[in-house]
């Protein structure tokens, strides 16, 4: 057992710098349409560590395990779901062997891909049941806390944080995906900032916010509207612009070094918790370090 | 005439509200009563279009349209067969739409789908993570005039222009117009891989469907 202080102690002190992009790295990297970025925790293991190194020694506090889609839910999807328990467990392996000290590993869960009716058919004890299986595995692998993130529907991260909280006593972060309307913040299933923010308190979230799908510029107005609603630390992980198909590669606009000026004006609206999503890589997280310490 | 406005406004209700059942009865009600059917479903469509402009306006949401669009589509399930009927098709054109191989995201192509389907498309829905091949043959079997194409993801964005390569190289690329869906699709994607063209959203999509048609 390493001996750190607990992440949210950490918090209190200084802002806390996650890493940025794994799905997006992946793909440049080779990843084939239709493979689980999950299964390269077994076939391709020393590339995922890699990355999680370039993150640290770019100044991350805290990597997100390669277990976004890890989920049965999900990973049933590309005929993969009966390799849940190996592909979770070996994210956690591959990121602890490569851990520095005082680093941290966050066990990450993304959305399971389905949705509820009237936009699909399953139900809230599906997701209870996946996120369950995921959770306790990533939790028995000695994950330091979760990380629950890019969800667009407030129903499912409830029922995400909830499965979290029932199989230990990690700290649960818990990041909702808003698209920006004419009239505000809104999820795409339309639940509003105030409701995600309540609800998520509710159900024990010890850490709230939002990422991907907004630019880094689009989510600055986002923060103090989060803050509205709860006192809780507010984590913020925006996309690096839109991704755009140019010459047959996915590009994302956004400069590492715009990116963290953005960062900052967040940080200086009270995001406590800070990273980048789509689009990023280790420059990114170099660039934020840089601005946030100056 | 008091019972014609009356029908309009339930109509229009029962789409934006997204009641099935209150659609459902008003199809068979006009049907029994001998509405004039064409009249209802241009008053149908033209909720829907609302519907459709309020998710737009961020009035709406995703669960909001699926049950307008579903309820669209319980009325026009009992609508249009009577149309075959009375030799009144609204019939505008055929259209094979489904998602790419390896992109499982169908939302926005199921709106889309049904959106078109109840503007008067043949419309032949293939699903989601569907090959090249499949789009192709469905087309060529149904004689289809437009194939719709879905790619939420960048990755498989690749997918749409190996559709289009593939018409080109079974010399069947004037046969069909091919639309591209998909929030990460641009109009310059559209033209460099020479596809016809690409909407902002499901209503725009059905408009570009009827123009691509008159041409």
């Amino acid at each position: 057992m390493r001996n750190r202080k607990n992440i949210l102690d950490l918090i209190k002190e200084r802002v806390v710098i996650l890493d940025g992009a794994m799905g997006s790295l992946l793909i440049n990297q080779g990843l084939q349409i239709g493979i689980p970025p999950e299964s390269w925790n077994v076939s391709n293991s020393e590339l995922i560590q890699k990355i999680h190194l370039d993150y640290y020694n770019a100044g991350s506090d805290v990597v997100l395990t390669n277990t976004f889609g890890g989920s049965r839910l999900k990973l049933s999807a590309h005929n993969h779901g009966e390799s849940v328990e190996e592909y979770n467990t070996k994210a956690v392996e591959i990121a602890r062997e490569i851990c520095p000290e005082d680093g941290y590993i966050a066990g990450d869960i993304g959305p399971s891909g389905k949705f509820l009716p009237p936009v699909g058919k399953v139900t809230i004890d599906d997701f209870e049941e996946t996120f369950l299986e995921q959770t306790k595995i990533l939790a028995n692998a000695e994950v330091d806390f979760f990380f629950i993130e890019t969800m667009v529907d407030l129903k499912e991260a409830e029922a995400a944080v909830k499965a979290a909280k029932k199989v230990s006593n990690l700290s649960v972060f818990t990041s909702i995906t808003y698209k920006k309307t004419k009239r505000g913040y809104f999820t795409i299933m339309g639940n509003s900032v105030e409701q995600c923010v309540t609800t998520l308190h509710k159900a024990g979230a010890d850490v709230i916010g939002a990422n991907c799908t907004l630019s880094s510029n689009e989510m600055i107005d986002l923060i103090p509207q989060i803050r509205q609603f709860t006192d809780l630390p507010i984590v913020a992980k925006p996309n690096a612009g839109k991704p755009q198909l140019i010459g047959g590669k996915t590009e994302y606009l956004t400069s590492p070094k715009d990116f963290a000026e953005d960062i900052f004006q967040m940080v200086e609206k009270k995001a406590a918790i800070v990273g980048g999503c789509c689009g990023t890589n280790p420059r990114f997280i170099e660039k934020i370090v840089q601005r946030v310490k100056r | 005439m008091v019972e014609k406005v009356d029908l309009d406004t339930k109509s229009k209700v029962a789409i934006l509200n997204g009641n099935v059942s209150l659609a459902e009865e008003i199809a068979k009600k006009a049907i029994l009563e001998n509405y004039d059917i064409n009249a209802l479903i241009d008053t149908l469509s033209a909720a829907i279009r609302e519907a459709g402009d309020l998710f737009e306006e961020g009035e709406f949401f995703l669960p909001e349209l699926m049950r307008s669009a579903e309820a669209m589509k319980v009325a026009m399930g009992i609508l249009t067969p009577t149309l075959s009927q009375e030799k009144e098709s609204r019939f505008i054109g055929k259209v094979v739409i489904g998602t790419i191989e390896g992109d499982i995201h169908d939302i926005g192509k199921t709106l889309v789908a049904s959106m078109l389907s109840a503007e008067g498309f043949e419309v032949y829905d293939l699903g989601a993570d569907v090959p090249v091949e499949s789009f192709i043959d469905k087309a060529v079997e149904v004689d289809a005039h437009l194939i719709c194409v879905s790619a939420l993801l960048t990755t498989t964005m690749v997918g749409q222009k190996k559709l289009i390569d593939t018409l080109k190289e079974r010399n069947i690329r004037e046969k069909f117009k091919v639309l591209l869906g998909g929030a990460p699709v641009s109009k310059r994607w559209v033209e460099e891989i020479g596809a016809d063209g690409t909407a902002e959203s499901a209503i725009s999509a059905v408009k570009l469907a009827k123009k691509l048609m008159v041409l």
